[in-house]
């Protein structure tokens, strides 16, 4: 009983965090069928930042934060613009190998800027441990899925209720249409990477206190979130979202009850499966062929 | 600059530039420095513990070097990173041999970059010095004519020595253990159990975590549930704070003696003031500011600022006595052949080290020159690495 | 013996293999080491660029068959058997993890695609880790015997030379591969997977083709990689490892012979010179492949090649009369379509589709914008699965079956927009065609010298006058529509499927294109054509399809279907409509609202609209005619800022705004409501519209919503409903008051009665009136001619691309011309207007 509570709930937070960087990879997506492969050192970068900025500047968090998420924002856009914008503009695919290498160079410009030994981002959500069905949990587990649950529901609200977010709902449906309403669809599609920069360094400040920064933390999750994105089927958040629970609770799951030994060729093997059966992706949708 | 090179190769290779092509040929300059190789993560999560090693030897290199060197020449490091991955250590191992021409090979952090480079030292005939990997076959590796050394704990003697602390000093009965998936893990999980038998003890069970695991709570969960009342903790420094994290929020206060892993890095600033509750072995400690080596390390690396910045300082001890060895065993041999050194080492004695002096360290039987009665049970206090008084 | 460009490439192989093995005698043990690292990279990009280069398909995950065949091969090694066994058997394994591994992976792309193999390389990754009694876990193995060749042992520079000998037989076997049977239906794959289909290769057997190479190759490298390693670990075979080899590729040159080799070369050669700085290492590579995608994206190889003059050996085009001998038929094929029909999201697209194409004949499909024709042609050619009916040929009912199969069944088509495939030759790409799908032998090149004797006699039988040896994606428009119709002919169909052949073509090419369409036929084909050049139907058909909103009307001969009322009703507008006139006379403002001087634009290299001159002056309505294909969308498309003029000037209120982006157009109070409504679907009404005031500075105050809702009066109760459940008119209703919603000075409407049925055209052109009495200015361009002339102040005929007759709307009215755009016979008048 313990041992599933446990599962549950190291499943549902992570699944959360997985989640939420997975929907930065539908939102960018959905507006311009590219995706930005450094997606996981951008939730690196929002842990570094927020270390940085609380601890050595020593800033309130509630400056700190902002402005680290804002760093993520700043580099969500320069990506757009260095490393998919050039390529995008002649009909290439060489934007995904352009991305990884931009998350290669972060990577390594964080660890020769930041240092070489994993530090701890302090939150006082974690020491204080709440018992839960006889397991003990940080608050900052809890933290974790309320976080990316409710960024989902108030980004669904403020697409639909703003003036930017309907445009921005306008591109993922009909671009052009978009255009000749004088949306700027340029515009549009570096604020989808700058928003989906922010959601991975979310997920990057939120996961630090349980885990430690470092300059590759983000690595392992940015595949995890593209699993997650790819199983939900990239059209919908909604179905992306639900993915990612589904994928942090099967991990969780065969983690507990298999042996940590088994978790990725589980995880993965499960996901060729589900992908043989769905190409689409578990909620995704097949667009119709024109000639 | 080494002689040119024939057109023939240049026509080959045309994307080579000549400085590649110029590295192509062995190296053969016999009164220049005797060249030694490292081999070790440099960059990465254990490139704290690779820079420790490379300050203790460029410490001992400089000692060697003022006293007039040895033979007359001067000791150089060739330095590599291996990434803590096996097969880039080995190949940069042969690279240094092959390419290089070092004398000497020190090096490997990790048990499995060590275990990979054995088989071909012992084949090219090169001595190998570990200063840190403690896995048992990493010296115990069965060849006829055993190139490999070490100045650093041996996982079968820790693992003894952590089981001894536990029964005596806490009266564990069924302790746990909670070990990183890996070769290390799995080299020290074979000590444990020896050590265990040893006494006809039984154990609480043996759970495996991942590196980058964020939360190891189940697998605790099921050792507490089965009894343990004592944990055997065997993890690089990142992942053991997992372990401490998870067991603070299981509030699970149950004795912990490690291997040496939390001496990696900041742990107590990872894992929180319960990192404290962990007590690991170390070869090597600081014992003040007054320390004379640690004052030459002030003097040499002007960014170390306090003690807190040394860690681990197993690291800097172990590297700086095995180059002495090295150098001793070199000077002994008056040659730089690789069987010549093997057979020095044997004789070597008397060698004024850092952490002891070394009288015959090496027999052909035994290659490690630090033994039980050289390990101290230590813990971090407010950031620092403290043995634990007796 | 001439040194074409393949034997150039082979020799370079070659030389660069014996150079490399004469110098490992010269090298110490690390460089031969190297030299064999390099060897290993080599072979596993060939395979990568097979996978990559020539097929199109995205491969994280190559590391996995890198490492199943390493380990296959240390497993066999290990329990005693021979190295020559054990060598081949690690490339069969990885091969057929590949074949297993393709099976879910083949219907898949991009971003999928991509996944799955990241999935497949974790997996063996950890399976190497966990299954610790067969890999050794993250120990790994070492220590692999020495093999032995005619009771020698077997060093390690033999090994190093036997991996350079097969790493130049790779890149051998790939120059041969990429110009088979094989590697054309993989280059035709990424280029246009849709044609390859339409030639006759199957996608899913290229793919396995691709992915078994791919495989294969890394399991071969794999296995000598372990023998030179003596040593493999887990940790050798990481994801990372996967976009390094990946890299390796793209730097040398995806797709080139030689690429793999300088790419495995740099990839392996470079941390030996930057060993120094060890640390900077990924830093460095990182830097230096966003350096290599941006400034040259062909990779080294493929940028040195692009300037190097091409070498392919020259041949005489087929004697004309061999070509049409070639081109007729053996056996003629009847083409005979039952009640075809299909539906799309409950929308009948074709219904009961019924014609017969006889062999000899050319059978024309015509029909308004959205009647269904291309939708028709993609229904016979397999593209779509028919909802219902029979489509028989060659004596079997062929509906439902895929491309491939309808395309080796002698049905062969071209498109509307061009689908060549780009990065072939137009040579290459007629060759492409004549296997019909069969693959041949491996190393079989498709293109001997009588093959390619006949591609060129069927390029100047189409009358592309071009060269052979050009980038099919180099040439203009015209050039691709010709040469598509050779690689078709070159499939020697029974049954010629082509969409719009005419559209774009020059007069004189058009009647070129007339002419041979009608010898074609004359060989036996059924030619079954769709096209909006009137002119050009008339004159060439035996018999004529006619098809309004996917309703079959009429199936008989040009003259009975040139006088049909039905016919001309779909074209010009039911007779039988209104529009209320203007109440008043009306004085159009003298301010020029909208003025275009001489404008051209169009796709790729050929001009759509050619040298437009017109203006709209305050107040006026104005409606803009012409056929399908004339121009009019263009035009509408460029003024908005859509696409980009290619010369003449575009003035609003005095102000130049061709270049501009749309939203900067949209500010100037200039707003197209688009052809098809392009509503935003998931939204609702009320946000739809409320989009339309994006630009405006000020925010819409709800009494101007209710102002719209009283002209719009049925968008009233679907408020706040997804515009996409709207009907076809309501949608329109609902894009017209968007648009109105910005407050246009000008607001150009593109065929609003597309699709809609006649009472809901009637509100909507009352509506228009409506506008146009409040004074708002209007370009209107409408298929529905006679209505749109109706409601409009003056009007202006255009035909193709250029403007051949203006007047107020009642003279055109009256005029002739107008019948004569929309149903061909046209062309005298623009002739004289030159």
């Amino acid at each position: 009983m313990t041992l599933l509570v446990t599962a549950l709930v190291t499943g549902l937070g992570l699944g959360a965090m997985y989640g939420l960087i997975a929907l930065g990879f539908q939102i960018t997506y959905s507006v311009c069928s590219r995706v930005n492969f450094a997606q996981g050192s951008i939730v690196m970068l929002g842990a570094v930042l927020g270390y940085v900025l609380t601890q050595r500047a020593g800033l309130p968090v509630i400056v700190a934060y902002p402005l680290a998420l804002a760093g993520c924002a700043l580099m969500g856009m320069l990506v757009e613009l260095l490393l998919v914008r050039p390529f995008a503009n002649r009909g290439s695919e060489a934007w995904l190998m352009a991305t990884v290498a931009g998350g290669i160079l972060l990577d390594n410009a964080v660890l020769f800027t930041f240092g070489n030994e994993p530090r701890s981002l302090p939150s006082p959500l974690v020491g204080q441990t709440w018992q839960i069905l006889g397991t003990g949990v940080y608050p900052q587990q809890l933290l974790i899925p309320v976080v990316a649950v409710g960024l989902a529901v108030a980004l669904h609200v403020l697409f639909r209720k703003t003036r930017q977010g309907r445009a921005l709902l306008a591109v993922v449906q009909n671009p052009e249409a978009a255009r000749l309403m004088g949306i700027n669809t340029t515009a549009m599609i570096s604020g989808s990477f700058a928003l989906s920069a922010v959601l991975a360094g979310v997920a990057g400040l939120l996961i630090a206190p349980l885990f430690s920064v470092h300059s590759d933390m983000g690595t392992l999750f940015g595949i995890k979130a593209f699993a997650v994105a790819i199983l939900g089927g990239m059209t919908s958040a909604s179905g992306v979202m639900l993915a990612g629970f589904i994928y942090g609770l099967v991990e969780a799951l065969v983690t507990t009850y298999l042996g940590s030994s088994y978790t990725y060729i589980a995880v993965f093997a499960l996901l060729i499966v589900v992908l043989a059966a769905k190409p689409n992706g578990l909620f995704g949708r097949a667009a119709l062929r024109k000639v | 600059m080494p002689r040119r090179l024939p057109l023939t190769r240049r026509t080959l290779l045309a994307g080579a530039t000549a400085l590649g092509l110029a590295t192509a040929f062995p190296a053969t300059a016999q009164d220049g420095p005797i060249k030694i190789g490292l081999v070790a993560a440099l960059s990465g999560q254990s490139a704290k513990s690779g820079e420790a090693i490379t300050r203790g030897i460029t410490l001992a290199m400089d000692k060697i070097n003022a006293e007039g060197g040895v033979m007359g020449r001067q000791l150089e490091l060739v330095s590599r990173d291996d990434e803590s991955n096996p097969g880039k250590g080995l190949v940069a191992a042969r690279e240094l041999v092959q390419r290089e021409g070092v004398a000497a090979l020190i090096g490997g952090l990790d048990t499995p970059v060590s275990l990979a480079i054995v088989p071909f030292a012992n084949e090219a005939k090169v001595p190998f010095m570990g200063p840190w990997a403690a896995g048992t076959p990493i010296t115990m590796n069965g060849a006829e004519e055993n190139y490999v050394f070490r100045v650093s704990a041996v996982d079968e003697i820790v693992d003894e020595a952590i089981t001894e602390y536990l029964v005596s000093k806490y009266g564990a009965k069924k302790p746990g253990m909670i070990l990183i998936n890996n070769p290390w893990g799995e080299s020290n999980e074979k000590g444990l159990m020896k050590a265990l038998e040893k006494r006809g003890m039984e154990h609480a069970g043996i759970e495996k975590f991942e590196n980058n695991d964020v939360d190891v709570v189940p697998q605790l969960t099921r050792l507490k549930e089965n009894g343990a009342d004592g944990l055997f903790l065997v993890a690089n420094v990142a992942p053991s704070a997992q372990v401490v994290k998870s067991l603070d929020k299981m509030g699970w206060d149950v004795p912990v003696a490690s291997h040496w892993g939390p001496a990696g890095g900041r742990f107590t600033e990872l894992a929180g003031d319960s990192g404290e509750k962990v007590h690991f072995i170390q070869t090597f400690l600081f014992d003040s500011a007054e320390h004379p080596l640690y004052m030459k390390l002030t003097e040499k690396f002007p960014e170390v600022e306090s003690l807190a910045d040394v860690t681990p300082a197993t690291g800097i001890g172990n590297a700086y006595d095995a180059t002495l060895l090295l150098a001793a065993a070199i000077e002994a041999a008056g040659s730089t052949e690789g069987p010549a050194i093997r057979e020095a080492m044997y004789t070597i004695t008397g060698v004024e080290g850092v952490i002891k002096t070394y009288d015959t360290p090496f027999t052909p039987e035994n290659h490690d020159a630090l033994g039980p009665n050289d390990y101290i049970m230590s813990q971090f206090v407010k950031g620092e690495i403290i043995p634990i008084a007796d | 013996m001439r040194l074409t460009e393949a034997r150039l490439l082979d020799l370079t192989i070659i030389l660069v293999a014996a150079v490399a093995l004469a110098a490992l005698g010269l090298l110490n043990g690390y460089m031969q080491f190297v030299f064999g690292l390099v060897a290993v990279w080599t072979i596993l990009c060939t395979g990568l660029n097979v996978y990559y280069g020539l097929t199109g398909l995205v491969s994280l995950g190559q590391v996995g068959f890198f490492a199943a065949g390493a380990y296959a091969h240390a497993i066999l090694i290990q329990s005693g058997v021979s190295f020559w066994l054990a060598l081949p058997a690690g490339a069969v394994v990885a091969a057929l993890i590949g074949c297993v591994l393709a099976i879910p992976a083949v219907r898949m792309g991009g971003p999928f695609l991509a996944m799955v193999t990241i999935a497949f390389a974790f997996i063996i990754e950890h399976l190497a880790i966990e299954w610790r009694t067969l890999t050794g876990g993250q120990n790994g193995l070492f220590g692999f015997t020495q093999p032995r060749l005619l009771g020698h042992g077997f060093t390690e520079p033999n090994l190093v030379s036997l991996s350079i000998i097969l790493a130049a037989a790779g890149l051998l076997a790939y120059r041969r591969l990429a110009v088979s049977g094989w590697g054309i239906a993989m280059a035709a794959l990424r280029d246009q997977e849709i044609s390859a289909g339409s030639l006759g290769y199957d996608p899913i057997r290229t793919k396995l083709a691709a992915f078994a190479i791919a495989a294969g190759a890394a399991g071969l490298a794999g296995g000598l990689f372990a023998q030179l390693m003596q040593f493999i670990a887990p940790s050798n075979f990481v994801l990372s490892q996967s976009i390094l080899f990946l890299f390796a590729v793209i730097l040398g040159g995806a797709g080139t012979v030689l690429g793999p080799l300088v790419g495995a070369a740099v990839a392996v050669m470079l941390p030996e010179f930057l060993s120094g700085l060890a640390e900077y290492r990924l830093l460095f590579f990182g830097a230096l492949l966003v350096a290599v995608l941006l400034i040259a994206p062909r990779g080294i190889v493929g940028t040195v090649a692009a300037v190097l003059p091409r070498r392919a050996g020259d041949v005489t085009p087929a004697d004309p009369a061999d070509v049409m001998a070639f081109i007729t038929p053996a056996e003629r094929q009847t083409l005979t379509v039952t009640d075809l029909g299909i539906t799309f999201g409950g929308v009948r697209a074709v219904n009961g589709a019924t014609f017969e194409a006889r062999p000899g004949d050319v059978t024309a499909v015509i029909g308004p914008n959205g009647a269904g024709k291309t939708t028709l042609l993609n229904m016979v050619s397999g593209f779509y699965r028919p909802g219902a009916g029979r489509i028989e040929t060659a004596g079997r009912d062929i509906a439902g079956w895929s491309m491939h199969a309808t395309a080796r069944i002698g049905i062969a088509r071209t498109y509307q927009a061009t689908r060549l495939f780009g990065a072939l030759t137009a040579e290459e790409n007629v060759i492409a065609g004549f296997p019909r799908g069969t693959f041949g032998g491996i190393f079989t090149a498709l293109g001997t010298p009588e093959r390619r004797s006949m591609a060129r006699g069927l390029l100047a039988l189409v009358g592309y006058r071009g060269e052979p040896g050009a980038r099919a994606s180099d040439l203009p428009h015209v050039d691709r529509r010709l040469i598509e119709i050779a690689r078709a002919l070159a499939m020697r169909p029974g049954v010629l499927l082509l969409d719009e052949p005419a559209a774009g073509l020059m007069q004189g090419d058009k009647r070129a294109l007339a002419d041979l369409l009608r010898r074609l036929a004359d060989t036996g084909i059924a030619v079954v054509l769709v096209e909006h050049d009137m002119e050009l139907v008339m004159g060439i058909s035996d018999r004529i399809l006619a098809l309004d909103a996917g309703e079959p009307i009429a199936f008989d001969t040009p003259a009975v279907i040139r006088s049909d009322a039905r016919v001309i009703a779909a074209y010009l507008g039911e007779g039988t409509l209104s529009v209320p006139g203007r109440t008043l006379a009306h004085e159009p403002g003298a301010i020029d609202r909208l003025v275009t001087r001489n404008l051209c634009a169009g796709y790729g290299a050929a001009d759509v609209l050619q040298s437009v001159s017109l203006n709209v002056r305050q107040g006026e309505m104005v409606a803009l005619l012409g056929a399908n294909g004339a121009g009019k969308s263009t035009f509408l498309r460029t003024v908005a800022g859509l696409m980009a003029p290619t010369s003449g000037q575009i003035v609003m209120d005095n102000a130049d705004i061709h270049g501009l982006p749309p939203y900067q157009i949209v500010d100037r109070g200039l707003v197209l409501v688009p052809e098809g409504r392009q509503v935003f679907p998931e939204l609702t009404v009320a946000q739809n519209i409320e989009l339309g005031a994006y630009r405006r500075r000020t925010r819409p105050d709800p009494a101007e919503l209710e102002a719209l809702l009283t002209r719009f009066p049925r968008l009233r109760d679907r408020l706040h409903h997804p515009a996409g459940l709207l009907s076809g008119g309501e949608q329109q209703m609902m894009a017209v008051a968007r648009g109105l919603m910005s407050q246009p000075r000008l607001l150009l409407l593109d065929e609003p009665s597309l699709g809609l049925a006649p009472a809901m055209i009637e509100e909507l052109y009352a509506i228009l009136a409506e506008l146009r009495d409040d004074g708002i200015t209007i370009l209107l361009v409408d298929q529905m001619a006679s209505l749109a002339l109706a409601a409009s102040d003056r009007g202006y005929i255009l035909e193709q691309g250029r403007i051949v007759a203006e007047g107020s709307a009642a003279a055109l009215l009256a005029d002739d011309a107008l019948i004569s755009a929309y149903l061909g016979g046209g062309e005298s008048r623009a002739e004289a207007a030159q």
